[in-house]
């Protein structure tokens, strides 16, 4: 491992790799302080760029990219409390209110440390965890990694939301049937071409990407008319100390270890994710307070800030985890990095670990960097960055528009390509007023044909019985969890609905006796 | 009887899956492949069964409340169909005119749809940017970008 952890860090430190990281993290931090955009669609603007480099270098990139959009995120939450992103919305509820108390120079700060502190925490679970996990994947099987995908995918819809299962879940298909289009990679047959010669190599997944997470989040303002909306000048005299007390950090450190922790293992869970864990852990800590700290909650408490924004980082190094160890992503961005990383030719799983460890470990390592870079280069610079919020929307949609297009553009030189990103954006954009979620939908189209390789594999073998899937107890027991994720939420839903009903006819029944 | 964007959303993927599942049956496959545990028919017709079981399940089980209809007042999509037939403009005038005009008249158009008139601003804004980029991909990434087929015909490649 010590080995790995050299050859990790050799890439890391390579100053184009460095520059990667301190480019990524501006980049990110920029475009995830812009309302509406976040973590999926700064990574995925970035898809084109790292076409271009070498594939450390360019998942280090996007690594950057995604920790940078995070902080941004929180930072346009504490300033003008419209969080860029779902991960730190729950960012909002104390750092604004801070902020409105002439303390956001404290909340940014504070935001910037539990936010490396997580991210720290996680980095180092990841070293241990993660090749860990990679050789005990090692012995996996076709059949054990269909299973896998199929727990990934129903994963990503269990923890979809209340509601949006069903919804999530039609997404997934969704997506496996637009990984069906094109030539069949067993057979060599054409499949849903309608005799078109560019959907032959199929939807790409760059146009898929760049179409739903890009081109339709900017529409999508324009089309709810956020565009007119003027940004609300932040007046930076008014920034305050950057410094926090003695007693103050005393106040956050176990709420910042805690919630590190507690991030990461949420973030573990294929689907969970960033904002799962930011939610959970802003109720874990309410719960854990005083009665008399409970009250500051939501009115600038510091603990409250210190919480999500701990454990957004650490899920988001966590979600990591069953990327490389298990090439199963655990949220929408790391769908769009597996993407990236099977159009480089490198197959994530647990040979990743044996085949590529320079990749490996320097994704691991850069992490690293990334979160100091956001220390000590982001945090001091955050002024500045935040007035490039002042770029007026009219000016700035068109080039966002430009750089989503032209990415997608210059990797194919077929301008048909552009045309279809519109028919989906169209698509994306009525499925978006519908309410159904996107990430399913790519996750379900990126692991579309893997799985289908897998399955055609493991029926092969048993000769056309489904039998593989209870025979191996790996396989059951991966398909047995896979089930129980998505069954149990919506029976103890449907258990507390009837209990409710039965209680509130208990109570009209003594009401009138 | 109230229709919420559960049962438009459910019945637009019941109408695709049969849709999908239909056009399966056009897959071409391999002699013998009738008797083979897995084709290329395999995984479309499972997806076409379960896309269509899910979305029933999901038109059964909508809830029918008010607030869960579909709105579309509040929405400005004159503006976003203008913005969009713009990017198809954009992606025929790149083969026509070239990139760096159709760049600088693609972001001036952008510019004016969302309501920036002033034309000193319409201009120092798209132009060094087309330029500036023109710049980093031609010069400094050395990618070909093709010169726009009308410059072509008119005066010769």
């Amino acid at each position: 491992m010590l080995d790995g952890i050299f050859t990790g860090l050799s890439t890391a430190v390579m100053p184009f790799n460095l520059l990667m990281v301190v480019v990524g993290c501006f980049a990110g931090t920029f475009i995830g302080m812009l309302p509406g955009l976040g973590p999926i669609s700064a990574v995925a603007l970035m898809i084109p760029i790292t076409y271009g480099l070498d594939p450390s270098s360019g998942i280090i990139l996007m690594a950057g990219v995604y920790y940078g959009a995070v902080f941004g995120g929180s930072t346009s939450s504490i300033l003008i409390n419209a969080p860029g992103c779902a991960s730190t919305v729950v960012t909002a509820f104390d750092g604004y209110p801070l902020a409105q108390q002439n303390q956001a120079g404290k909340a940014l700060a504070l935001a910037a440390y539990s936010s490396f502190t997580g991210g720290t925490v996680g980095a180092l679970a990841l070293l241990f965890a993660a090749p860990a996990l990679a050789k005990v994947s090692l012995s996996f099987q076709s059949t054990d990694y269909f299973a896998l995908m199929i727990l990934g995918l129903t994963a990503v819809a269990a923890f979809s939301g209340k509601g949006q299962v069903l919804k999530a879940l039609l997404m997934t298909v969704f997506g496996l049937m637009i990984a069906t289009v094109g030539t069949d990679t067993t057979s060599g047959a054409t499949r849903f071409t309608f005799g078109s010669i560019d959907l032959i190599d199929g939807v790409s997944f760059l146009l898929l990407a760049m179409a739903t997470f890009a081109l339709t989040e900017v529409v999508m303002t324009v089309l709810k008319g956020e565009h007119r909306e003027e940004e609300e000048q932040v007046d930076m005299s008014k920034l305050g100390s950057m410094k926090l007390s003695k007693e103050e950090i005393k106040e956050v450190a176990p709420t910042i270890g805690r919630s590190s922790v507690f991030g990461f293992l949420v973030g573990v869970l294929p689907g969970a994710g960033a904002t799962i864990a930011s939610f959970l852990a802003y109720g874990l800590e309410r719960n854990l307070a005083s009665a008399k700290e409970k009250l500051k909650f939501g009115k600038g408490s510091l603990r409250g800030l210190a919480a999500p924004e701990s454990a957004n980082n650490a899920a988001s190094t966590g979600s990591f985890v069953p990327l490389l160890t298990l090439g199963i992503p655990g949220s929408g961005t790391t769908a769009i990095m597996l993407g990236a990383l099977i159009a480089y030719g490198i197959q994530p799983g647990p040979r990743l670990f044996l085949d590529h460890p320079d990749v490996f470990w320097s994704v691991i390592i850069s992490m690293y960097f990334g979160n100091l870079v956001l220390l000590i280069l982001n945090l001091p610079l955050i002024p500045y960055i935040s007035k490039l919020l002042v770029i007026p929307r009219p000016i700035l949609i068109p080039m966002i528009l430009f750089f989503s297009i032209t990415g997608v553009y210059l990797v194919s030189f077929n301008t048909f390509d552009i045309q279809m990103m519109v028919v989906i954006t169209v698509i994306a954009i009525f499925l978006k007023l519908l309410e159904f979620p996107m990430a399913p939908m790519l996750l379900g189209y990126i692991l579309g044909g893997l799985m289908e390789t897998n399955l055609s594999r493991a029926l092969v073998i048993s000769d056309g019985s489904l039998a593989f899937l209870w025979e191996r107890p790996l396989t059951l027991a991966i398909i047995s969890i896979a089930v129980i994720v998505l069954v149990v939420p919506p029976l103890l839903d449907l258990l507390r609905n009837r209990n409710r009903t039965r209680g509130a006819e208990v109570a009209v029944n003594e009401g009138e006796g | 009887m109230i229709i919420t964007k559960d049962h438009i959303g459910g019945m637009g993927f019941l109408l695709l899956s049969a849709f999908y599942g239909f056009y399966a049956g056009d897959i071409p496959l391999l002699p013998g492949d009738e008797f083979e545990p897995f084709h290329a028919r395999t995984v479309p017709y499972a997806l076409a069964i379960l896309g269509g079981l899910i979305s029933l399940a999901l038109l059964l089980t909508a809830e029918r409340k008010a607030e869960k209809r579909l709105r579309l007042n509040n929405y400005d999509f004159a503006l976003v169909a203008k913005l969009l037939v713009l990017i198809v403009i954009f992606g025929l005038a790149l083969e026509w005119i070239g990139f760096l005009l159709a760049t600088v008249l693609f972001l001036i158009a952008g510019f004016w749809l969302l309501g920036e008139r002033r034309i000193k601003m319409l201009l120092m804004v798209s132009v060094p940017f087309a330029v500036g980029i023109w710049f980093i991909l031609a010069k400094l990434l050395d990618i070909y970008l093709a010169p726009g087929q009308l410059f072509v015909q008119l005066f010769g490649g």
